[in-house]
């Protein structure tokens, strides 16, 4: 493991400790330079990533979870068939400003078609779905256009909600920042990398700042650095007092979420 | 008026940049005339004609396909069904125009005693017709290679029919036909307003019928109810 990726394991540590991310950030920043002027194994300088984060836990603390809003999503009694095959039936979820849901499941449990029914994509057979405020979507992929530039892309979804030209495309280059990811240059969407596109996909939907965000594995492609990226953008979001619902199939993360509706089981509610 | 804009934009700027699609878009007129142009004359306009319609419908079944995933998304982010279908039509149309110019100049320094003005005519009734065609077959038919063979259907059919029959009258672009023999063989002006009648019925049923199949597609779902926010 060299210094870089012993820094994004130490800041993988931190956001699982809910060290707050600007405090996170900074004390990653803190080690990096005390590496780089310092030189040595960071193994040796600091210790094993898991143990110098909790060493900072101890001396910072972490932040207090945020206290849930007002509900701002609720699916209930969800029931959708193709043909005669059932995918979901009776799921609910309820998430609330200012939290982060998982819907997780095995591989064609429903997961997909779920975040559709709530994003008002895809009609279900029984059930209704309450959203509180604007909503946002991030499909799972295709929600890019092959041949317009990122810039072009802000100025389209920023055009939806009457925002100019110019505003669209700051709040889109700075939310890619939060990406990790320097959206200036002037590449199709086609010719980015898969990584890259993803980012651009997510950044689409956070761009007219939605109060319920949906987001349908939004980190296929990702490196290290970018899945850790996104995760700082969720919390801040989820601090912001956004309520975000996520699919994904990496259990890892679920200790990072308030809530969790498993299509697996199909068991009807959501665990808190 | 600004989101349609911002569309219509965007899809010209997507054409635009495929540029072997563009190329194509020129070609395929242009063989149609070169193919027909040793007959008479009336023969390789009509070609020419019908050449346009084909490539500018083919720009908009395309470009409603590729449009099919993002089309949600921006539904999402605060568009109207009318903006996304309107906006496309309206690049498709200035893609088509543009794409017409040149043949009409080819016709004006290749041909004498034409009426002129009914050239231009036929292009726009093509181009008009043509816009909302491709995209209806495009949002019918999800998949490309499907919406590509109803085309070459309808095209095929166009040219083989007896443009005095009735069954041609129902093809969409039996107007600039119409208007083509008016403006090539000098016949009485009742082949223009008939062409011109039918070119805008045309364009007119085939934009409503977009409008519907649009609406139907990115319809808000009963299931989903907005509550105000707290």
């Amino acid at each position: 493991m060299n210094a870089d990726e012993w820094l994004r394991a130490f800041a993988a540590e931190l956001h699982q400790r809910r060290v707050a991310v600007d405090a996170a950030r900074h004390v990653v920043a803190e080690a990096a330079t005390h590496l780089r002027e310092g030189g040595g194994d960071p193994w040796l300088v600091f210790g094993p990533p898991p143990s110098y984060a909790a060493a900072i836990v101890e001396s910072i603390g972490t932040t207090p979870g945020p206290r849930p809003g007002p509900v701002r999503l609720h699916a209930r009694g969800i029931t959708k068939r193709y043909g005669r095959r059932t995918v979901l039936r009776d799921a609910s979820l309820t998430v609330r400003a200012g939290q982060i849901a998982a819907v997780v499941g095995a591989n064609g449990c429903g997961k997909s078609t779920f975040l559709r029914i709530c994003a008002g994509l895809v009609s279900p057979d029984a059930g209704e779905v309450s959203v509180s405020g604007r909503l946002g979507y991030c499909p799972q992929q295709g929600g890019t256009a092959d041949f317009l530039l990122p810039d072009e892309h802000f100025v389209l979804v920023g055009a939806g909600q009457g925002v100019a030209r110019g505003p669209a495309r700051r709040a889109g280059r700075a939310a890619a920042r939060h990406l990790g990811w320097d959206a200036e240059g002037d590449v199709l969407a086609r010719h980015l990398s898969g990584g890259t596109r993803q980012k651009l996909n997510l950044t689409m939907s956070t761009l007219a700042e939605p109060d319920v965000l949906l987001l349908d594995e939004p980190y296929q492609g990702f490196d290290q650095g970018s899945y850790v990226n996104l995760w700082d953008q969720l919390i801040r979001l989820r601090d912001e007092g956004r309520a975000i619902v996520v699919v994904t199939h990496l259990l890892n993360q679920l200790d990072r979420v308030d809530v969790v509706l498993d299509l697996t089981t199909a068991q009807p509610g959501g665990r808190s | 008026m600004n989101r349609l804009v911002t569309v219509a934009e965007m899809t010209l700027r997507e054409l635009a940049r495929r540029r072997g699609v563009l190329l194509l878009l020129l070609l395929m007129p242009l063989v149609f005339w070169l193919i027909r142009r040793d007959s008479h004359v009336g023969q390789s306009i009509r070609a020419l004609l019908l050449g346009i319609s084909w490539a500018v419908s083919t720009a908009a079944l395309f470009a409603t396909s590729a449009a099919r995933e993002i089309e949600p998304r921006l539904r999402l982010a605060g568009y109207r069904p009318h903006h996304l279908y309107l906006g496309r039509m309206l690049g498709l149309w200035v893609l088509g125009l543009a794409v017409s110019v040149p043949f009409f100049l080819l016709t004006v320094f290749d041909t004498t005693n034409l009426r002129y003005a009914g050239i231009a005519v036929a292009m726009l009734c093509c181009v008009a017709v043509a816009a909302p065609f491709g995209m209806l077959i495009g949002a019918l038919l999800p998949r490309e290679l499907e919406g590509t063979l109803l085309l070459l259907t309808v095209v095929a059919m166009q040219m083989l029919l007896d443009p005095a029959s009735s069954g041609a009258k129902l093809t969409p672009f039996w107007s600039s036909r119409e208007i083509g023999t008016w403006a090539v063989d000098h016949t009485d002006d009742g082949y223009l307003t008939r062409g011109l009648l039918h070119g805008l019925v045309v364009t007119v049923l085939l934009t409503v019928t977009v409008a519907g199949v649009f609406a139907v597609r990115l319809r808000r779902r009963r299931h989903l109810h907005h509550v105000p926010l707290t």
